[in-house]
């Protein structure tokens, strides 16, 4: 059963089109990649779902009803815009924004010791905000989205600002908390880490959905499934792209005929790069 | 409304600014400023009258020595016939602060008088001089037309005038009263609460701006819904400011009482609580009100001073400062709140805020006009139009104002208020969310359009 369920959601602002008659389903326990060029609506869309801005027509369901103010508490969102009080002490900040979401202060506050513990923070409890490096707030933000155990986690381009160990770090405790039974809305540009993570994603373009289902299902559908294939002659190495259509056997056979050796014969899958460029622009460059 | 979040949101606003150092100087450097700015004027005013000038005069008219009568402020010693120059040249080994010369008389029957002194003399001295030499020219001059039985006659023409004020109450009961007295109390409270709403209306306006500037506030709205984030920090600071205030009332009573005790003031307005006890104590050895008026016009004075301030309605005042402070500050906290969410440093909001400053300012100047002209009608219209009435209705209250213009004051204020909180609600919801451009009153309205 999928968690969100988008149907027909509209959004505009005056004149301006911000969503236009989007229907999509986030299945539970799946990290879903929401996708798109900057200024397609992905953030309205995030906003409508955590209600901060409330759609202009169509509907949000929550499971099987729809969404109200009290399930936000089951939300944790992390924008892309990061932001924290930066005269507010780290732990009271984060236990203020713990309570926010529902928790109770003890609770709040053994929930977020572990948690800065497990991120190594746990000295800077008493510091001030504006004294943390970027990247410590960054992980403090990071804690603050997930603490209350939220069962949907909406993370806008959750890897920027972190070095490449912290971003591992993050990754694995996405992973962790999907295995546990969380879903993960991921909008991001990092179209490798949607290859990594998403089970399914959802690509907005001008206002409007352009595609969603399942990132294997979309990957075979929009690409070409084109062949690659590797031998080696007398002048080295060589990589050669074959379309799909042509005759395996045909090819290799005229190939074995040249005298060279085969190194590999395989289908390429489609990079969600090219697949994005081709849905957004037109242009096939798969 | 989420009453859990909006106290979320109420505690964390109160309790980052009264943890502030800001807050501690504030309560406690105000309190002590204000007892400075009530007993200074009255402890000088004590201590210097006991230090006595010694003047030396040189009488060269030989009509003004006999009325330079010494007192407890100057005490006047004859040096007619010296030389002015030496006792100018041995002034302070004489043991004499001031040097006066009278010139001999001349042909309309007038004197000059000089002074010199190594320090200035001060403006109390010389007014008492002035007035005395001024008798003693008069006195000469009368003299010439050898009138006879004059001294008789001068007796029996001699007037005391005074006027006394008094106030026609509801009832017909006339009281005793002092329009300067009311003067000081109005504008007194018409500052305050000036002060009051622009200084706490401004913090609404910083908090908003801080939660767009450092980008908190789309984690915030995530969890708390726009409008109750807005009402949270504005009552949050409300609680802010009735907590200063109390501290203020408290730190400043204590003051008082122990500058009373450290200084005896309050002995004496007890002694000079009757006229009769009062004009048995010398004039300006009085209370610390308006010791100046006292010392001049005489002992019945100071028993007007304290009828006029029994008489002024303090519990009707306070009640009315509480009403009028509250209302006037969500309303302008509500205006503020609005600015504040569409922009994103403050240094893009003195723009906006424009607007919303004028009318604060204008009632802050038709409050002048009612501390001087109470029943005029530009004040009349500003204690009754919403954006003024909170700061001019509080000027006018010590003058008396009958209660149904107090109560419509506050209900077409309360109502001002509901409306225009809804319309910033609107705006604030949508203003928070725009980054990146630099919005207009144009946008506001748009915001506010906006479904």
């Amino acid at each position: 059963m999928p968690i969100i369920e988008c149907r027909e959601v509209c959004k505009n602002f005056g004149e301006k089109k911000a969503l236009d008659h989007v229907s999509l389903s986030i299945p539970e326990g799946k990290i879903f990649g929401l996708l798109g060029p900057n200024g397609a609506g992905k953030t309205t869309l995030i906003r409508i779902i955590n209600r901060i801005t409330i759609p202009s027509s169509g509907e949000v369901l929550f499971g099987d009803r729809p969404i109200t103010q009290k399930d936000v508490e089951k939300i944790g969102y992390m924008p892309e815009e990061r932001g924290l009080y930066r005269k507010m002490k780290v732990g009271e900040q984060a236990l203020y924004l713990a309570q926010l979401k529902g928790m109770g202060r003890a609770d709040a506050q053994k929930a977020l010791k572990e948690w800065f513990v497990r991120f190594g923070i746990q000295d800077w409890w008493n510091k001030k905000v504006e004294e943390l490096s970027k990247g410590m707030a960054q992980k403090l933000q990071f804690i603050t989205t997930v603490v209350h155990r939220p069962s949907l986690m909406i993370l806008d381009e959750p890897f920027s600002g972190f070095d490449p160990v912290n971003a591992d770090i993050v990754r694995q405790e996405i992973l962790r908390l999907r295995d546990e039974g969380a879903t993960v809305i991921l909008s991001t540009h990092n179209m490798e880490s949607v290859e990594e993570l998403c089970d399914n994603i959802a690509l907005i373009n001008k206002s409007r959905l352009v595609v969603t289902g399942g990132l294997e299902d979309i990957r075979r559908r929009y690409g070409n499934d084109n062949i690659e294939l590797v031998y080696t002659d007398a002048e080295g190495r060589h990589t050669e792209v074959l379309p799909r259509e042509s005759d395996g056997r045909a090819t290799l056979a005229a190939y074995m005929e040249k005298g060279v050796q085969i190194n590999s014969y395989r289908e390429l899958m489609p990079r969600m790069n090219d697949i994005f460029i081709k849905l957004v622009t037109g242009e096939d460059r798969i | 409304m989420n009453f859990r979040t909006i106290n979320l949101v109420i505690g964390r606003e109160y309790s980052t600014r009264v943890k502030k150092k800001s807050f501690l100087i504030l309560t406690f450097v105000v309190p002590v400023l204000f007892a400075v700015l009530c007993f200074l004027p009255s402890y000088l005013m004590l201590h210097t009258k006991e230090k006595t000038q010694q003047v030396a005069v040189i009488d060269n008219s030989g009509i003004v020595m006999p009325w330079l009568e010494s007192g407890e402020s100057a005490v006047y010693t004859d040096f007619s016939g010296s030389e002015a120059d030496s006792v100018k040249a041995s002034l302070a080994t004489l043991g004499m602060d001031v040097l006066v010369v009278i010139s001999p008389l001349d042909s309309a029957a007038s004197v000059s008088v000089q002074t010199f002194s190594n320090k200035p003399a001060g403006v109390d001295f010389a007014d008492a001089l002035k007035s005395k030499v001024n008798k003693a020219v008069e006195d000469y001059r009368i003299r010439s037309y050898d009138i006879a039985g004059l001294d008789k006659i001068l007796k029996d023409v001699k007037a005391d005038i005074k006027v006394q004020e008094f106030t026609l109450g509801e009832d017909g009961r006339e009281t005793v009263s002092e329009s300067g007295i009311y003067m000081i109390v109005s504008m007194i409270f018409g500052m305050i609460i000036y002060m009051f709403i622009a200084l706490f209306g401004g913090m609404v306006l910083s908090s908003v701006i801080e939660e767009k500037s450092s980008k908190v506030i789309e984690v915030i709205v995530s969890s708390v819904k726009a409008i109750d984030l807005m009402f949270g920090k504005i009552i949050g600071i409300a609680l802010v400011a009735l907590t200063q205030f109390l501290l203020w009332i408290i730190l400043t009573m204590v003051l008082l009482v122990g500058a009373n005790a450290a200084f005896g003031l309050s002995d004496m307005v007890k002694s000079a609580d009757t006229a009769q006890m009062m004009q048995m104590a010398a004039p300006g050895m009085d209370a610390g009100v308006d010791l100046e008026t006292l010392a001049q016009e005489g002992p019945d004075e100071l028993s007007v001073v304290l009828t006029t301030i029994a008489n002024i309605p303090w519990g009707k005042m306070l009640i009315a400062f509480l009403v009028f402070f509250i209302l006037g500050y969500l309303l302008y906290a509500s205006m503020f709140a609005a600015i504040g969410s569409a922009v994103e440093n403050e240094a893009d909001s003195s723009q906006l805020q424009l607007p919303a400053t004028i009318p604060l300012v204008i009632g802050f100047f038709i409050a002048f006009i009612a501390m001087r002209n109470p029943y005029s009608a530009v004040v009349w219209w500003g204690s009754i139009i919403p954006f003024t009435s909170p700061i001019v209705m509080l000027a006018r209250i010590p003058y008396g104002v009958p209660g149904w213009e107090i109560v419509l004051s506050a209900v077409l204020l309360l109502l001002t208020f509901m409306l225009i909180a809804w319309a910033s609600a609107k705006i604030y919801k949508a203003g928070i969310l725009v980054f990146g451009q630099k919005s207009t009153w144009k946008d506001l309205w748009k915001w506010l359009k906006q479904k």
